[in-house]
Order: C-alpha cells, then structure tokens, then sequence
C-alpha cells in the first residue's frame, strides 16, 4: 500500500504526464487542425500543471504576506507567478493559432490536414 | 553609471521603438530614419557594452537590484556582448535591405506592422542572448516564438499561412518541451537561475539522477526541435521558403542560432561539463549532429527552388554547431561558436542575394539562373563569395570553422567527424557550384552577357556589400572573433555563480 | 548596346593608334630587350660571385649602392610580388572596358615588373633564403619562404607568363570576354606565386584553392558546351583534392603540431600506421592537381578546351605546381633532419622510401598511359595534353626516385627539378605553336592540315626547336634533364630494389613513344600538302613570334649552358637538403653531360621511334579506338557524381513530402529514444 500512498502524494504530477501524453496524442492522430490546436492547449496546461504543484507543499497555508505570522510553512509562490506569464503567453499562441485557422479556412474551405495536402497537390500539377 | 545598465537599456530602445513604431505612418519621411536609427543606436550601445565588457571583464546584471537567487538576471560575458553585438548589425543590415524589397511582399499600410514584429523579434533574441535565468529564458523564447510566426504570415499567402501554423505548432510543442524541463529541473534543485542552479546540480544528482536525465532530454528535445536539427527540422524548408526574403534571412541566419546558444548555455553552465561527460550526452548529440550535416546537404541537392535549398543548407549548418558543441572540449566550443557568428554573415548574405534576385527578376528555380551574373554582378557577387565560404575554400571565414571542427574532432580522437565534414564540404560543392557558375559563365537568350550595374535600390545593395566584406574580412582575420571566445571559455567550461 | 560598346572601343584604339603607332608592339619589343638584358645581367653576375652579400661597389654610400642593399634586405617582397597581379587584374578589367590595347600593354608590363621584383629577391635568397610572415591571418599567419627551390620556380612562372602576355595579346583578337580571361589570369598569376612563395602548407593551400577556382574560369572561357562540361570536370575534381590536402594537413597538425616545411621524419616515424593514410591523402590531393593517374582525366578534357595563353599556362605551370606541392612534401616533411641520421641506411628514411616505391610506379604509369594514349590523338591540342601527362609522369618519377633513394636522391632532386623547368618553357611553347595553327586557320585536327611550312615558316622552325627539346635531343634543354632522370632512375635499382630495372625499361620505351608521337604532330601539320581551303591564310602575327622565339631562346641557352642552372640553383639547392654531400660532390657537381654513353643511348631511341612513327602510319596504328569501359572518365568518375545527385534527388522526392507531414510523429519518437538511452545506460 505504500505504492498506493505514493501515487496519491504525486498524483498532480501524474496527472500533468498523462495530460501531455493526451495532448501529444491527440497533436499526433488527429489531422483537423482545430484538434491540433486543442491538443497543443492540453499539452501547455498539463505544463502548467505541472509546474504548480511544484510548489505545492501539503499542509501549508497560502501565501498572503499579512496572514503569515511565526515559524509557519507557506506555499511556494514563484511557480505560481511564472504560470500566470506562462498561461498569458498559452492564450496569445492559441489566439494567433485560431486567427491563422480562420484565413485557412478562407482559402481551402476545410480544416483537415490531409484534404489540404490533397488540394495542394493537385494546384501543384 | 550608464555602462551598469547597458543592457537594460538595448532592450528599452528596442521594445519602446517597437511599440510605438505602428503609429507613425508608412508614408511618412520619418519612418525610415527612425527605424534605421533605433538599430543604429542599439548598435552603438552594444558596442558600448562590448568594450566595457571587454576591458572589464564578464558583469552580472540584476534586474531592479533584487538578488539574484529571486530576481532576474542577465550575465554579460565577452562572447554574449559580440554575439549582441553581431546580432544588431546583421539586423540592422537586414533591415535597410527590407525597407525596399518588403514592399512587393506585403502591402504598404501592414509596414509598421512588420517592423514592430521585427524589432519585438530582435529584442527577445537579445533577451535569450543575455539573459542567466530559466523562465526569462522562456518567456523570450516564446515572445521570439511568436513574432517569428508573425513574421512568417504577414504575407498574406496559402503557402505562408500553412507553414506559418505549421511552425507555431510545433514550435509551440518545443516550448512546451522545454518548460517541462525546465519544471523539473526546478523541481529538484529549487533554483530557476542558471547559476543557483549550477551550483546544486552536483548534489542533486547524486540523489535524483533520473529527474536530470528526464528534463534533459526533454529540454534537448524541445530546443532541437526550434534549431532544426534533422530530423526536427520539418518545419525549416516551408517557413523559410515562403517567407518574405528579409524574414528568412534573420529566420535562417540569426534565429535558429538562438536557440543552439540557449543549448550551449544550459548544458555547459546549468548542467555542467562533468555530469555531461558522465551521461556522455554530448555523443548524442555528435550523432545528430552529423546525420544533420550529411542529410541536410543531401536533400538540399534535390530542390529546384533557391530559397527551400538555402533552407535546407542551414539545417546541415546547425549540424556543424551542433558538433562542435558534442566535442565538448576548448577547442570544438570556439569552432561551434565561431561558426554561429560566421554561418549568420554567410547564410544572410545568401538568402538577401537571393532575395534581390526574386525582387529583380522573379526567377526562383535553380536552373533559371543563366546569366543573371551579367545582370545583377555585385548581387551574384555576394551570393558567390558566400557560396565559397559554405564550400569551404580559404579566405572566408567557413573555412576557419571547418578547421577548428577538423581540430577538435583530432582532440578526442575522432578523426571519423572530419570525413563527415569534408563529404559535406563536397555535398555543398554539387549544390552551390553550379549556381555560380550557371550565373556567371551560361549563356542565356534572355539578355546579353555584358556587365551592368545592378538596377536594385541602393538600400537593397548596400547590405549585401558590407556582409559580403565581412566575411571576407572575418574569413582573413578570424581571431577577431576566436580571441573572444577564448576569453569568454572559462564561464561555459567552469561556471562559478 | 554591345555594338555600341564595341565601337566606342575601336574609336578609342583608333585614337592611340594615331598618337603611338602600334604602343603595344613597341612596348612588348621594349620589354623582350629589357628582359635579355636582366637575363645576361643575372647570369654574369652569377658567375663572377654577386650573389652573396649585399651589392658593394666601391663607393658604399652612393645611390646604387643604397638602393641595392635596401632590394637585398627588404622582407615584405614575397607579399608585393603576389599582391601586384591579384590587385594589378581588376585594375587591367577596368581599363580593359575603354581600349583593350592599354589593357594589353598594362597586362604585359604588370607582369614584366612582377618578374623583374622577383629578379630582385635574388641576393636574399642566395643569402639562404626570404623569409616573411604576417601573423594574424587565418588564425595562423601567412608565411613566405623563399628558398631556392620556389626562387627558380618563381622565375620560370614569371617568364612563362610574361611571353604568354606578349602572346595572347594577338592571340585573344578572336575570342569573346578578353576582360575576363586578363583578369582571372592575372589572379592565377598571383595564386601560382603565393603557393610557390608560401612557407608552410596553411599558406600553401589558401593560394592552391585561390589558383584553382581562378583557373576554372579560363578553363570554361568559352563557354560551349565542351568548355563547361570540361570546367565542371575540372572544379569538381580540384575540390575533391583541395578536400583531401585539407584533410592531410589536419591530420599532420594534430599529430605533430606544426605545418611548416621542416623536417618532420622522427616525429612521423612515432606516429605508427595512420601516417600512410595522412601520405595517400597529400599524394592524391596533389596528384589530382598535377594529373598522376588515375586522376588525371581532368586534364585531356581542360587543356584542349581552354584557349590557348591559358592552354599553355595550364600545361605550363600549373600541373607543376601538384608535383611541387609533392616535391616540397617529400624534401621537407618526410625528410629527416642532418644532424639526426646516420647515412643511407637509417631506419628514419623509411616512410621516405615507401613513399618512393609508390610513387615512382605512380610515375611510370602515368608515363607510360599518356604516351600511348598520345599516339592515338588526332587532334592537335589533345595530344599536347596527352603528352603533358606522360612528361608530368617523368616528373613524378623523378620525384619519386628523391623519397626512396633518401640519403643519396640528389640526383634524382635535380633531375626532377631540371624537367618541371624545362617542360614548362617547351610545352607552352609547343601549345604556342599549336594555337597559332588554330589562330590562322580555326582547325585542331591534324589530319586535315599539312604543309603549313609554307605559310608560317617561323613557326614551324619554333615548333622544331621545341620538339628537339621535348624528345631529347643533345644540344637542347630536354636531353639534360632526360639523361639526369636516367641516371636517377638508374641510381634506383642499383641502390634499391631490383624491381626498378623494369620501371627504367619502361622510361626507354616511352622516350621512344614521345619521339614517335612528336614526329607524328611535326609531319602532320607543318609537312606535306597543303589542303586548299588553307592556300590563302594569314602569315605570321610579330608578337606571337616574339614570344615564341623568346621560349625558343631559352630552350636552346639551356641545352648549350647546361652547368649554368646546376651550378648556380640546383645544387645548392640540394645542398641545403638531408642529402649525402660527398654523393653530390661525387655525382652532380661538374657531372659530364655529353659522355658517349649517353648520347648513344638517344641515338638509339631516335631510331627505333622513327621506325615506330613509320610502323604506325603504315599499319594504322594510331588510330585505334578503345572499349567504352575502359576509359575511366565514364567508367568510375561520372557515374560517382551522377551517383550523388540522383541518389539525392530520389532521396528528396521519396522522403521529403513523408518526413513533412509526420511531423510531430518525429517529434514523439526523439523524444522516446532520448530518454531511452539515457535511462538505460546510466
């Protein structure tokens, strides 16, 4: 059962790995764009996941610098202020990635991968 | 007082210059000299800090006086300043030559849009240059990320669109990679600046060997993917073919260098040379190194169109960094340094005389290039000086890095890196000779083989002139630059916080 | 606008015409006087002693005597003598876009000043050499060293290519892009010098790979298809062994940490086995450039097709520079030092002698390939080629008797450095000769021409002078260095292995092929009838034969005064080398030339080459035609290089699109190897 205690300890952690390997799934099997965007979403959030829960110490009160008095522990709040650009910069990629979709759109009229490639070949003969 | 916070000050210029440069109108007198003078001045400054490195020694920077352990850092040595400073002038170089040959790409109101991505790319790349902590490092990755997307698609064409997301997505996956890295290396040693970091990794690896070795190849990974090393390199050959010509030549020449020094800087100050040379991951990277090297080459020599072969030529360049980098001894670092600055001059010059070209005549295909030496000479003339420095001949500074490669790889006692260099030192030759020569000595019925004057603006040959002198000038003096990264060679070798 | 131009031009020449009737012919018969004059000079001033020290004449303070000690001690002259035709080449583009006979004049007196400078290196070589560096360049320095071997080799560069000026300027009347060919001969010029100046091999190769890539453009002047296909050949092969000196020289770096000309035999000798590759890959990569078989085919394909100055310049000097690239190797690094052996027999001669042994069979074969195939030619040019690689095969001999006999290959030194002379004045001139036929009457094949005697009495007559030398004939410059390759070639099996009295067999056997061929090429062309469409050419051009007669000359000085160039260059040349002092005292110093056995020994071979001259044309036997697979050219080389491309370009058209589009399947598979292999083997 010890097994079981230490899956549950980390399971952010093995959260945030099967979350990356969901997205990088779905990146690599899907060929609708719009999916690959999705897919690329999860792999940033199970990122930020990730990186959060490494300052996460169990017990511990949260890091507002009036409540903490004495020798008390307190959530490490670095990693949470890095995902907060981090998260900023997922959005501005996915909307840049969106607007590119769209003019995509305009010129093919689809969003497979493969129906594009097709379309592209046959302008190519 | 101002030499404290030069580098501080680079980037203020550059970010302010960039911001404000959509509210001037394209049209107006003042747009050119303001954009020519930002660089210019950013330029001098660099220069600035150059000297001052260079008489002072490497200085630490700590962004609003916190301490380096919370704050953010920048460690300025004497290669970081050279490579700013290199990076400034390519840019601004590239820049005079955009002012003309941007406007048959994109039309004239979207101009302010494109130098602001060009100045905001410039400014992350310095960023990247200079700065000693993790998540800095990210975050002008991604900025860097984006706005050579941006750069990319602002032409508003299929062919842009698609390699222009192509690129994003995967890029987004490096970054996405290299974060993940980055978390777990802070996850075990506690430390987001490089040298903090540096300074625990020793301990920590007795303990958790694992973790380092997991964000290792992740981080590998990732700043793989966003160098373009074979095979990661998918995206290179449409980004930089469809592009307009100035973007594929910072793209191509400066950009993807980035990255390699990012590689450099992580694993010889983050991890350090005796964990390397323990989980022998500079093998690895030799192995891609030069699979990268032959490949590259090896493809470059089926494509008919010049830009998507230059682009391909630049994957089997990276390979030679790449190596110099997996030598990890004195000598194979000041060839994979060298060899940054120097592909950045030649891989430039390239891809602007090319880009004349289009502008000129409109030929893209390879074998269409009969004559145009007697049209375009001083064009086809930087074109060819460079074409010679990737071929390897004496004199340019391509030769110099070949041979401190050759050097290196006789240090550890590989001498089977040197066959691999020179077969692709032919590969170049089947593939940049007979463009030369089809320009300068085929007779074509197009037009008559007299020697003209080029009829390109002057902005457009002006740059092509002065980077085609420097690599001649740093091909015969190369100690300009390996003095420097001599110097500069005890941080990355021994790196004390 | 090219009429325009061209108009513009001959109003310009007409102008000068008017003001100096024919400068050029004036200033080139000005400069021919100059030059006997510095050539009589030199030699008096040799044999009574000058030499040496600096120039004291009786009042040491006067203005002679200050200019002549500073010529004696000024360093920096190797840099000007390169500098002066690679800057002076644009500078005659330039001027060569107004008038081309300014052009003309400026070429031919850049070039004679460049000679008489190098004239004027004379005392501080004699005083043991010139030595210059510049640090700083190239990471390494440049580095000239002006012994006496380069010395005598710069001067026959500087004659060669001063008569060649003179030459061309007729000759180019005819040709397309006369700016260009002055040009890139002019940077030739300046590489050819670097590389024969440079003191250590990084110096030597910056000018090697300078003096290919500008040959390349002569070679492809004219720009048919024959010229690019020959061009393409050309560069690259010359790359290919640029690559390969390229590698020998990192491989000589890292072993021994020097690329100086010094002797470097012990330190080789610790090296062990890789050293024999670090030899094959100088040998080859000088090989390619003088055109040793097998990698000669550049050569018969570049020469015919070049026009004929740089024809003549190709044959000339530049296949010589490879064999000196070798000879300086074999004398320098696999050379041991005096004070560390003790005679013949030292095991520090051995890479030396293996390397003999290579490449003295090297050299019969080449010899003996490019007389036969010389045979077969029918095309003026391609034989001249053709025999260029046999005589480079002499040479290379020569070369190669020098490595093995080690301690006593003074002879075969001399020998070697007495035929790279005087090949080059006789084979430029017997290009000369070829491309004034082809001047008047625009037809290289032999057969169809004949009797020409008739019309160019004063090139025939050169012609003849020439081929005396080339076949060997007493009197002349060529049975000098012929019967000093004997003698090395003698020397070798006598001291050595038993083996060699084949290769010496052969060497008779090709001089009587080289006689057969020449007759073949004298008869055919200036003797018999003469075809009609020819009755009504034009007759001599001056300057051509001025330059002509001018090679003529020295041929037949050298043949007369053979002692003089022993004496006075290539013995102490060899002295300054690991060579047996008494060996030399003993074997060259004043050695007999005209001794019965030798001249009985030529007569022989004039025989029985005449009698193979009347046994070929009678059974036809110079016009054989050869199984397509044996030519290497289209058996091994280019289906290499189309090998490369096309392997590439399936490997584009196959992989690319795939690697493409499975993008992020890549991405995911690196990603798993990676962490594979470092979490398994750590």
């Amino acid at each position: 059962m010890a097994n079981l205690d230490m899956i549950l300890d980390n399971i952010n952690y093995i959260g945030a790995f099967t979350l990356f390997i969901i997205g990088l799934y779905t990146v690599l099997t899907h060929s609708n764009l719009l999916k690959r965007v999705i897919g690329v979403n999860i792999m940033e959030t199970a990122v930020f996941l990730f990186f959060v829960s490494i300052g996460y110490i169990k017990g511990a009160s949260a890091p507002i610098l009036d409540q903490i008095t004495g020798e008390s522990f307190y959530v490490n709040p670095l990693p949470s202020a890095m995902i907060l650009t981090g998260i900023v910069v997922a959005v501005s990629i996915t909307a840049y990635g969106l607007s590119l979709l769209i003019n995509l759109y305009k010129e093919y009229g689809t969003l497979e991968l493969d129906e594009i490639i097709s379309k592209e070949e046959k302008a190519n003969d | 007082m101002i030499s404290n916070h030069l580098p501080v000050y680079i980037l203020i210029l550059l970010l302010i210059s960039a911001v404000t440069t959509p509210a001037i109108k394209p049209s107006s007198k003042k747009f050119r000299p303001k954009l020519v003078g930002t660089l210019t001045i950013a330029s001098l400054l660099a220069l600035t800090m150059f000297i001052v490195v260079w008489t002072n020694g490497p200085f630490y920077y700590n962004f609003g006086n916190w301490d380096s352990v919370i704050g953010i850092e920048f460690f300025v040595d004497e290669y970081t300043s050279l490579f700013v400073l290199a990076v400034l002038l390519i840019s601004l170089l590239i820049i005079i030559f955009s002012l003309e040959d941007i406007l048959h790409d994109i039309p004239k109101e979207k101009t302010p849009h494109y130098y602001t991505l060009m100045l905001l790319m410039v400014f992350s790349m310095l960023g990247m240059i200079m700065t000693n902590d993790l998540f800095n490092l990210y975050v002008f990755m991604e900025i860097l990320s984006l706005t050579s997307c941006g750069v990319i698609s602002i032409k508003r064409n299929k062919a842009n669109i698609m390699a222009s997301f192509k690129y994003l997505m995967l890029g987004t996956i490096g970054s996405v990679s290299i974060l993940l890295g980055i978390a777990m290396l802070y996850m075990v040693t506690g430390h987001l600046n490089m040298g903090a970091t540096s300074q625990t990794i020793s301990s920590v690896w007795q303990m958790y060997p694992r973790n380092i070795l997991i964000s290792l190849s992740f981080i590998l990974t990732g700043l793989g993917l966003k160098a373009a090393i074979f095979p990661l390199h998918v995206w290179l050959p449409d980004a930089h073919s469809a592009a307009p010509t100035p973007s594929s030549a910072i793209l191509s020449g400066i950009v993807i260098k980035i990255y390699a020094f990012s590689m450099i800087k992580i694993l010889f100050r983050v991890i350090g040379i005796d964990i390397i040379k323990a989980i022998s991951i500079n093998e690895y990277l030799t192995y891609f190194a030069v699979i990268s090297i032959v490949m590259g080459s090896v493809f470059a020599i089926g494509q008919k169109d010049i830009k998507r072969l230059l682009a391909y030529s630049s994957v089997s360049q990276i390979g030679y960094v790449f190596l110099g980098i997996g030598i990890a001894t004195e000598m194979g670092l000041v060839a994979g340094m060298y060899h940054i600055i120097a592909h950045a001059m030649m891989k430039s010059t390239l891809f602007l005389s090319a880009g004349a070209v289009i502008y000129r005549t409109g030929i893209r295909k390879v074998n269409e290039f009969d004559g145009l030496g007697y049209e375009l000479p001083l064009t086809l003339g930087a074109f060819s000086i460079a074409a010679l420095g990737m071929i390897g001949i004496p004199g340019v500074n391509g030769f110099m890095s070949k041979w401190y490669l050759g050097l290196a790889a006789f240090e550890i006692g590989k001498p089977i890196f040197i066959i691999f260099i020179l077969i692709s030192s032919f590969l170049n030759a089947v593939y940049f000779l007979p463009i030369v020569i089809s320009a300068f000595l085929k007779e074509s019925n197009r037009r008559e083989q007299i020697m003209i004057r080029d009829d390109i603006p002057f902005t457009m040959k002006a740059p092509l002139v002065v980077l085609g002198a420097a690599c001649i000038v740093t091909g015969l003096f190369p100690n300009i630059i390996v003095n420097v990264i001599q110097r500069a060679l005890p941080t990355f070798m021994t790196f004390v916080f | 606008m090219k009429k325009k131009m061209k108009k513009a031009k001959q109003k310009f020449d007409q102008l000068i015409l008017k003001i100096f009737p024919d400068i050029f012919c004036v200033n080139c018969v000005l400069v021919f006087v100059i030059y006997l004059m510095i050539i009589l000079l030199v030699g008096i001033a040799t044999t009574i002693g000058l030499g040496g020290g600096p120039l004291s004449l009786s009042n040491p303070d006067s203005f002679l005597s200050k200019i002549g000690s500073f010529i004696s001690s000024f360093e920096a002259l190797p840099l000007i003598i390169i500098l002066l035709p690679i800057l002076g080449g644009p500078l005659e583009a330039i001027i060569g876009k107004k008038s081309s006979i300014l052009r003309d004049t400026l070429v031919v007196n850049t070039t004679f000043i460049t000679f008489i400078l190098i004239v004027l290196m004379y005392p501080q070589v004699m005083r043991g050499g010139l030595s210059f560096s510049l640090p700083g360049v190239l990471g390494f320095g440049l580095n000239f060293n002006v012994d006496i071997l380069s010395y005598i080799l710069a001067i026959t560069s500087g004659i060669l290519w001063l008569f060649v000026s003179i030459y061309a300027h007729d000759y180019m009347d005819h040709e397309k892009h006369q700016n260009r060919f002055f040009l890139w001969k002019s940077i030739t010029f300046g590489g050819v010098l670097g590389t024969l100046m440079a003191g250590d091999l990084f110096t030597m190769f910056l000018f090697f790979e300078i003096m290919t890539f500008s040959s390349y453009v002569l070679v492809a002047h004219n720009q048919s298809n024959e010229s690019m296909l020959a061009g393409n050949s050309y560069i690259f092969i010359g790359v290919v062994g640029g690559l390969s000196i390229l590698l020998g020289m990192l491989m000589l770096y890292a072993y021994t940490g020097t690329l100086e000309f010094v002797p470097l035999a012990s330190q080789l000798a610790a090296i062990g086995w890789p050293k024999y590759i670090m030899v094959g890959l100088f040998v080859i990569g000088f090989g390619i450039k003088a055109g040793m078989l097998p990698l000669h085919i550049w050569l018969p394909k570049a020469h015919p097709v070049a026009p004929t100055p740089a024809s003549a310049l190709l044959s000339g000097i530049l296949i010589k520079i490879g064999a000196y690239g070798l000879l300086r190797l074999t004398i320098s690094v696999f050379m041991p030092n005096p004070q560390e052996i003790t005679g013949f027999l030292d095991p520090l001669w051995d890479v030396s002698r293996n390397l003999g042994v290579m490449i003295i069979w090297a050299g019969i074969i080449t010899m003996a390939v490019g007389a036969f195939l010389a045979l077969q030619q029918c095309e003026m040019k391609k034989l001249l080629a053709y025999s260029s690689i046999s005589q480079i095969g002499y040479i290379i001999m020569g070369v190669g008797v020098t490595a093995y006999l080690g301690y006593m290959g003074a002879m075969g030194y001399a020998g070697t450095l007495y035929h790279i002379i005087n090949h080059a004045f006789f084979k430029s001139l017997l290009f000369m000769v070829a491309g004034v036929v082809f001047y008047q009457t625009n037809e290289l094949n032999m057969f169809k021409l004949g009797g020409l005697w008739k019309k160019l009495p004063l090139t025939a007559l050169l012609c003849l002078i020439a081929i005396m030398g080339i076949i060997g004939m007493p009197l002349f410059n060529g049975f000098i260095s012929k019967s000093l390759l004997h003698h090395g070639i003698v020397e070798a099996y006598e001291y050595g292995h038993a083996s060699f009295k084949y290769a010496e067999l052969i060497f008779r056997i090709v001089s009587i092929g080289t006689v057969a061929y020449y007759m073949k090429f004298f008869i055919s062309v200036f003797l018999g009838e003469l075809p009609e469409k020819f009755k009504n050419i034009g007759g001599e051009k001056g300057m051509m034969d001025l330059a002509m007669g001018g090679l003529a000359l020295l041929i037949i000085a050298i043949g007369h005064v053979p002692h003089f160039l022993m004496d006075r260059f290539i013995i102490p040349s060899a002295r300054a080398l690991t060579y047996d002092p008494a060996f030399i005292k003993k074997y060259l110093v004043d050695i007999e030339f005209f001794t019965y056995s030798e001249i009985s020994g030529m007569f022989w071979i004039f025989v029985f080459g005449i009698l193979l001259y009347i046994a070929g044309t009678r059974f036809k036997l110079f016009q054989l035609t050869f199984y397509e697979c044996l030519d290497i050219d289209k058996g091994l080389y280019k289906p290499m290089y189309n090998g490369v491309v096309s392997i590439s370009r399936k490997f584009t058209e196959k992989f690319e699109d795939k690697i493409i589009n499975n993008d992020v399947v890549i991405y995911s598979a690196i990603l798993m190897v990676i962490m594979f292999f470092l979490l398994w083997f750590t």
